[in-house]
């Protein structure tokens, strides 16, 4: 595992590289700022980019299904394993006349349909999980109405590592596994299945969505921001830097921070413990490729809006990746979704263990998210029209020519 | 959420800060450290600090499915503590994380219970 994938070495770059690849000037704030791109954001990225929605071990039975309202497409999606096993995703639209065929009250509900059908509960249509429509209540009452043509609306909807993605164009410009690209290949092979505990966090923030992700998109902050949870924190180095299409990424080394006795002692259980310990030997081989002991974790960047922290144990302790995304409600609001993925404890001792790691990252989060509205605050005031980049926001860099790019075709 | 907090034994001496401290869920703990004073704070660390290797030490037997009785109390005051020691040792006593968003923003969308499928439903 220690050779660098000979197929991904194209995308390894120095400093010099992507400076002279992205360039070093300064970049317009105006796409955060003016309500009239994130309608043209709606459109041109969102209703055309792979959006991961769920993952498949979150619905691990069949008829096991996960609903996510997705205002930035002005819909309600079902996702559900069908009778076959696969994962579908359909409008979470009943085809009578609208109703929502399951109804929630959160951004993300789950349920589980034994029978393998979802019924309407306004004029109780029923639907298969795998979409068709199965019955209608005094269909003889229609006078005329063709039921094979009154399926659930599909989605397009693919899998890659158990992370299911969603497409709303009709059909998509791209396959997943081609969207993804080198991004599939840099990232995959991680048993990130097995990592089926989870700590998930979400929280609405008055801001563009843009804000939030660029926020959690680079390590320049970490020294400032996070002096309160991660004390005598000795530098960040980003490196490793990787460009693969819409996608980009980043390694992260750290030479570590002073450890407070409880958090020594409850690194020691996850340490010693054969499913939580480091486990660099795990990492994909393009990542990390020296196999480093001062490895934290992967950054990218999964065009629009998805971070995968890949940190096989060797970062917070026993955390195998956490991830965050980044939803739009409106111009000026986002739903942030941040989890934490860990190996299931064997017994109490390792969940209390991983129970501190979760306190210390979602507190590292409380002083990331700190920062947002006020950002979106300054940026609104019109007193800036740049802002200015180093190299370990290179990230941020290329998601906005990604994304201006997006806004162009 | 039951009211007897009796602890294992060797862990006797810990039945006040298990009254205060220990409950099922992130979001009672959550209200109870909230609530809490650096002298809280301290108090907890002084006294349960020594302790704490000896918990994880019993804890590491113990399955997550099969907890209860003194046992899941002791679990309780150890998840409580472990989301109270940052208080102590990196945030001067504060209850809030300084500089820090809205934790009551912040909502936990896993279930709390160990024994529970790691998702909501
Ligand atoms: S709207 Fe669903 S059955 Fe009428
Ligand atoms: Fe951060």
């Amino acid at each position: 595992m220690n050779a660098e994938d000979p197929t991904l070495s194209h995308i390894g770059r120095s400093i010099a590289e992507i400076r002279a690849e992205l360039g070093v000037d300064p970049v317009s704030v105006e796409a955060i700022r003016d309500p009239a791109v994130y309608e043209l954001e709606r459109e041109k990225i969102f209703r055309r980019a792979w959006l991961k929605v769920a993952t498949a071990w979150e619905i691990p039975e069949i008829g096991d299904y996960k609903v996510k309202e997705m205002p930035v497409a002005d819909t309600s999606v079902l996702i559900v394993r069908g009778k076959d096993d696969k994962i579908r995703a359909f409008h979470n639209v009943c085809t009578h006349r609208g109703n929502k065929v399951v109804p929630n009250g959160d951004f993300e509900s789950f349920g589980r349909s034994r029978a393998g059908v979802v019924t309407c509960r306004f004029h109780g249509w029923v639907f298969g999980t795998d979409g068709p429509l199965r019955s209608v209540p005094m269909e003889e009452g229609f006078g005329k109405i063709d039921k094979s043509c009154l399926g659930l609306r599909e989605i397009a909807c693919d899998t890659w590592e158990g992370f299911v993605f969603i497409n709303f164009a009709d059909p998509p410009e791209q396959s997943l596994l081609d969207y993804l690209g080198d991004f599939a290949k840099l990232f995959g092979g991680y048993p990130y299945a097995e990592s089926t505990t989870i700590f998930r966090y979400s929280t609405v923030l008055e801001c563009n969505w843009k804000v939030a992700h660029q926020a959690f998109s680079e390590g320049y902050h970490v020294p400032t921001i996070h002096a309160g949870s991660l004390p005598g924190f000795r530098g960040v180095e980003h490196s490793d830097f990787k460009l693969m299409g819409p996608h980009a990424s980043s390694t992260i080394y750290g030479a570590g921070m002073d450890t407070a006795a409880s958090t020594a002692a409850f690194a020691g259980v996850l340490h010693g413990a054969e499913p939580h310990r480091p486990r660099p030997d795990q990492l994909p081989p393009g990542i990390n490729p020296t196999r480093r002991t001062d490895f934290q974790f992967e950054l990218p960047n999964l065009f629009p809006n998805l971070i995968i922290h890949l940190s096989a144990g060797c970062g917070y302790p026993g955390m195998s990746f956490f991830t965050h995304q980044f939803w739009p409600l409106d111009h000026g609001r986002t739903l942030w979704e941040g989890i934490n993925y860990f190996r299931p404890a064997r017994n109490a001792a390792e969940r209390v263990a991983q129970l501190h790691v979760n306190a210390l990252h979602r507190n590292a989060w409380l002083e990331d998210t700190a920062t947002m509205e006020d950002t979106f605050t300054g940026i609104r005031s019109g007193a800036i029209d740049q802002m200015y980049l180093m190299d370990q926001e290179f990230l941020i860099r290329h998601a906005v020519r990604v994304h201006d790019d997006f806004l162009a075709a | 959420m039951t009211d007897d907090k009796s602890l294992p034994s060797g862990f006797e001496q810990f039945a006040d800060l298990a009254a205060r401290w220990a409950r099922p869920t992130e979001g009672e703990r959550s209200q109870i450290r909230w609530a809490a004073s650096k002298q809280d704070f301290a108090d907890f660390y002084a006294a349960f600090m020594p302790k704490l290797d000896e918990a994880l030490a019993l804890l590491a037997d113990q399955s997550l499915e099969g907890l209860s009785g003194p046992t899941a109390n002791l679990f309780e005051l150890v998840c409580a503590f472990a989301e109270a020691t940052p208080h102590h040792e990196l945030y001067g006593g504060s209850a809030e994380v300084p500089f820090s968003f809205s934790a009551r923003r912040f909502v936990p969308a896993h279930r709390d219970r160990p024994s529970a499928s790691p998702v909501l439903r």
